[in-house]
């Protein structure tokens, strides 16, 4: 070709290259067609004018033919550019393909990784980053008054009063307290959530009634129809949809008319079945009855913090003056977003979560880097090949991108089905306290998360072997075989990968070693009572039938008799409080006959069979009796440590002391005779050191039987679930509208320990990954490590090499640098430990012995991750390894 | 490259463009424009579409490069069709993008570079396919015509 014009067809380039193309083929027609008029007799500038106006527009056409052929070249780049990827991707599956024990390790590294940190952001995303599923929801505020040491408690009717009056910064501001309660009415008797509230609740939320209408003011007045609105999931479960004309309830004993049905979205607080207005003309005017939670919404302009500061100064200005007791007024409020409120606690175990599967997918993509890199290094020779034989860099370069993007598509995929399960693990474990669990699913901008993971592992842990094979040394590679410098380098780099990915398994195994440890301890903490055998009946009689406390009492005696009877049943008696169920109740007690002796202490009502069902020693003295009746003389039982702390030194029995404000008795004066000490028991958590605390019994001071009471029974076969058609039956018998709640003492200490359960088996389950995840890696290395050295090795071995000595060498090699990042690991663990702390319980968060285990289970792991590699690379026939390659 | 510079302009026997005998004027050659008009009074439009379908043909008795067609098609035509002289080249351009046409730079006889169009399979085919279609649109014309005037 004698003129390298810039017209091939292919080769092209476009922009300028176009246009001059074009001029020089225009220019081209017109001088020839001027030469032409020229040859017929034409003057020559004449006939270049000629020649212009029987062309036309010059201009035009040039500006026509630039867009055609430019609109050609797009087409045809595009057009190019997908027959290069297809052509890519077809290689690229076919070179996976031919290798399938690399495809799978690659895939399954990245799908666990992905897996498990999609599952664990898509809780995150919905629980703590995703809005409350109300109207402008972060208007939405929930506060509390604050007591005199800093903490939060409930809120008085009188300061809420004086609060919706005066607060400026709220559109609406609404009272409202929940218990669970008997309702009548429905299908069956039973324990409904009531929540009572002031109408402004739905402005708040601004909630709207799927169906009917919402309470409104007038509804709150004295003397008007008592009514109520249910959830839709109440409506539909339990009432079967029934037609709000003429549905009526019992709630807590009052004949309640339901009016509306609240949309399906509305949960608050959550799990209400009911809302019944509160009556607002029948509420203690003191300060220091705290009874209400309080939630409004912040006006236009209004923010938080002065929201806060403003309520602050009202409420110390409201409180001032009040002849209530100091230490139980109000310090200011507790001011926090609904969303705070609701998710706040859940916060930390689940960044911690978050934490450890990012760690997870950091040893999944370090592994994946060594794979990929080992990989790139076997097929140097390969590539070396291809680009001696002309093929581009760049070619070379996309074709492992490619690659590498099709490992991450089918990793995401993986990652997307592990998540599935892993969800669906979390929400099957999650314990209830991890708010909205329930509604989370994986959702689109989960798997854009999950796929950014991907592209970007692959981007940066893709992109380094292809840096390394598309150099211009190619040669080198072809020479050597893929040793010698490149290999070296390579080498470097594994050492860096490996180091890293046993430090951060080793980091999550302590971690999850901790965990476990707490978890132990937290199990064998003496309770001071035994949950074996041992049921609860949670109970609510109904006011309407049995108005007076009294009555309730008399109730209870009759069941609990009848529960004695019932065959199988050890021991049985009342209590007013249950372990980790909620409602312990504290107070100021009078001491000594002395009304200005304060102490502080638990308030329980019980009888001498619950001390027996749950196994609480009596320390000294006695139990209640039959002595101890109506008429009898009042007694007390108190706690070891109440003795301790109030009479120390002295004989406990035969000292006084009241129930303070729990009960009507305190205000005549009336002390309790102590008449026997028992053990100590933790009511409020497993975790929580036991309080003082003082049980009377139920029959002289039985006032608080009508707000908690619980029968406990134990079973003497040991088969408590055995009893429970025989507690139906009784309970059935006594009275029929009193709904069963039959709970295994064990079940509720096993709920009670859920959230620290959750935490220690998804921490668990991330270690146990990341070591698994780190064994491959290290096992992909070896192997590959032990290919290269195949000739090395085989002439080791020609030469008298023992092959336990050459296989000690490999995996010495291997271990000395597992050795160096388990170092980094327990360094990485004794520096950052402190993390922890908040999780654990009875352990440090340097605990030598997790510490110890957590290195003596890698190093085995990594040892024979290395080992049987190196063992099956040195079994082969020395004369073969030689003449290999 | 000579073989491509052979089918230049004027120099091909008579062609039979669409079944109709075109006989090449050698003598018109001489003609001045003086003498002859360019738009002479019988010229007519160019009928839509059968641009690309002379130029197709020009092509397929072998490469040429933009003027020479356009020469070729002038004498072949005796400058029947009043068509600018540079409304070929978006022509041609179209017709390589729809893959009939191919083109490359080279040396005409005279030592001078022009770009030379050849047809390509699918051009070949599309003429074919054109020539069809305009004898049949010949004879319906010509039967009705005929009919007309009978």
């Amino acid at each position: 070709m004698k003129t390298p014009g810039p017209g091939s067809r292919r080769g092209r380039i476009f922009g300028p290259g176009v246009g001059e193309d074009v001029d020089r083929e225009l220019r081209t027609h017109l001088e020839m067609r001027t030469r032409e008029l020229v040859e017929q007799g034409w003057d020559p500038g004449e006939a270049a004018r000629e020649a212009a106006r029987l062309f036309g527009d010059a201009e035009e056409v040039a500006r026509a033919c630039r867009t055609i052929t430019e609109r050609q070249i797009r087409a045809e780049r595009r057009m190019g550019m997908w027959d290069a990827i297809r052509q890519d991707v077809r290689y690229g599956l076919r070179t996976l393909l031919k290798a399938p024990e690399f495809a799978l390790i690659g895939m399954l590294t990245l799908g666990l990784g992905i897996g498990a940190n999609t599952a664990v952001f898509s809780v995150v995303d919905n629980v703590l980053l995703a809005p409350l599923p109300y109207e402008a929801s972060d208007d939405i505020v929930w506060m509390r008054e604050r007591n005199t040491r800093g903490g939060t408690m409930a809120v008085a009717w009188a300061n809420f009063v004086d609060w919706r009056e005066q607060a400026g910064g709220f559109q609406a501001l609404a009272a409202y307290g929940s218990r669970a309660t008997t309702v009548l009415g429905a299908e069956q008797p039973l324990v409904g959530r009531v929540t009572w509230t002031t109408a402004d609740l739905w402005s708040v939320f601004r909630a709207r009634p799927e169906r009917g209408r919402l309470t409104v003011a007038d509804d709150h007045q004295p003397g008007a129809e008592p009514v109520g609105v249910v959830s839709g999931r109440f409506w539909r479960n339990e009432l079967s949809s029934t037609p709000l004309a003429d549905l009526f309830l019992e709630v807590n004993g009052v004949r309640v008319r339901i009016v509306g049905v609240a949309a399906d979205g509305f949960d608050f607080p959550s799990g209400t079945d009911v809302w019944v207005p509160v009556d607002e003309t029948d509420q203690p005017t003191s300060r220091t009855s705290h009874n209400w939670d309080v939630v409004g919404r912040l006006g236009p302009g209004s923010s938080l913090p002065a929201a806060a500061a403003e309520m602050n100064a009202l409420t110390l200005r409201l409180v001032e003056g009040s002849d209530d007791d100091p230490d139980f007024l109000a310090t200011g409020v507790v001011m926090r977003t609904l969303h705070e409120q609701i998710v706040g606690d859940s916060r930390r175990a689940l960044l911690l979560l978050l934490g450890a599967a990012g760690l997870v997918l950091l040893v999944a993509c370090t592994n994946l880097a060594s794979t990929l890199l080992a990989r790139g290094a076997t097929r140097s020779r390969e590539l070396a090949v291809r680009a001696s034989l002309g093929a581009p860099r760049g070619r070379i370069a996309r074709q492992l991108l490619t690659e590498s993007t099709l490992l991450a598509l089918a990793g995401t995929a993986v990652g997307l089905g592990v998540a599935a399960l892993v969800l669906h693990a979390l929400k099957a474990l999650g314990p209830e306290s991890i708010p909205r669990l329930g509604e989370v699913a994986i959702d689109g901008s989960v798997v854009a998360f999950a796929v950014g993971i991907a592209l970007l592992t692959v981007l940066v842990f893709g992109l380094l072997p292809a840096r390394r094979l598309s150099r211009p040394d190619a040669g080198a590679a072809l020479r050597e075989g893929g040793r010698g410098v490149a290999a070296d380098r390579r080498a470097g780099v594994w050492r860096v990968l490996v180091v890293g990915e046993v430090s951060l398994a080793l980091v999550l195994l302590v971690g999850s070693g901790l965990v476990v440890r707490s978890f132990q301890n937290l199990l064998q903490e003496e309770v001071g009572f035994d949950a074996a055998d041992v049921t609860t009946l949670a109970l609510s009689l109904s006011p309407a039938k049995y108005p007076s406390s009294a009555e309730h009492a008399d109730w209870y005696r009759r069941f609990v008799e009848e529960v004695r009877g019932i065959p199988g049943v050890s021991a049985a008696g009342f209590v007013s409080s249950v372990p980790f169920q909620g409602y312990f109740p504290n107070a100021r007690l009078e001491l000594d006959g002395d009304l200005e002796k304060h102490a502080v202490g638990g308030y329980v009502l019980a009888d001498a069979g619950a001390f027996e069902a749950l196994d609480i020693p009596l320390v000294a003295g006695r139990l209640f009796d039959e002595r101890d009746g109506p008429d009898g003389a009042h007694v007390a039982v108190v706690s070891e440590s109440f003795a301790e702390a109030y009479w120390p030194g002295e004989n406990p029995i035969g000292k006084s002391v009241t129930g303070g404000g729990m009960d009507e008795f305190w205000q005549d004066g009336r002390f309790a005779q102590v008449v026997g000490v028992v053990g100590d028991v933790r009511f409020r958590a497993l975790a929580r050191e036991s309080e003082p605390t003082v049980y009377f019994p139920y029959a002289q001071r039985p006032s608080r039987t009508q707000f908690s009471a619980y029968v406990v029974v134990e079973a003497a076969t040991g088969d408590v679930g055995a009893l429970a058609p025989a507690l139906r039956t009784t309970l059935q018998r006594l009275d029929p509208d009193v709904p069963p709640r039959i709970t295994p003492l064990e079940e509720t200490l096993r709920a009670s320990v859920a959230p620290q359960r959750f935490t220690m088996l998804l921490l668990g389950g991330f270690a146990v990954l990341a070591l698994v995840l780190a064994a491959a890696g290290i096992y992909g290395v070896v192997s590959y490590q032990v290919a290269q050295r195949t000739r090395e090795m085989g002439i080791r071995l020609a030469l008298g090499g023992r092959r336990s000595t050459v296989r000690r060498m490999v995996v010495g090699q291997s271990l000395g640098v597992v050795g160096l990042g388990l170092m980094i690991g327990v360094l990485a663990v004794l520096a950052g430990g402190r993390v922890m702390s908040a999780f654990l319980h009875g352990v440090a968060p340097t605990d030598p012995f997790s510490l110890a285990a957590a290195v003596v289970v890698l190093g085995v792991a990594a040892a024979l991750a290395a080992w049987i590699p190196a063992a099956r690379g040195t079994r082969v026939d020395p004369m073969i390894t030689m003449r290999a390659e | 490259m000579a073989r491509v510079a052979r089918a230049a302009v004027g120099r091909g026997p008579d062609l039979k463009l669409f079944g109709i005998a075109v006989r090449m004027h050698k003598s018109q050659m001489g003609i001045s424009a003086r003498e002859k008009p360019t738009m002479p009074d019988s010229s007519m439009e160019l009928l839509k579409g059968t641009l690309d379908i002379l130029i197709l043909k020009t092509l397929s008795a072998g490469a040429l490069h933009g003027y020479g067609i356009s020469r070729y098609l002038r004498e072949a035509t005796d400058d029947t069709f009043q068509v600018q002289e540079g409304a070929l080249y978006p022509a041609l351009r179209r017709l390589e993008a729809r893959g009939l046409l191919e083109s490359r730079w080279d040396s005409t006889d005279t030592g001078r570079d022009a770009k030379f169009y050849t047809l390509t399979k699918d051009g070949e085919a599309e003429l074919e396919r054109g020539i069809q279609s305009w004898k049949s649109y010949v004879a319906a014309m010509a039967q009705v015509l005929g009919g007309a005037r009978a």
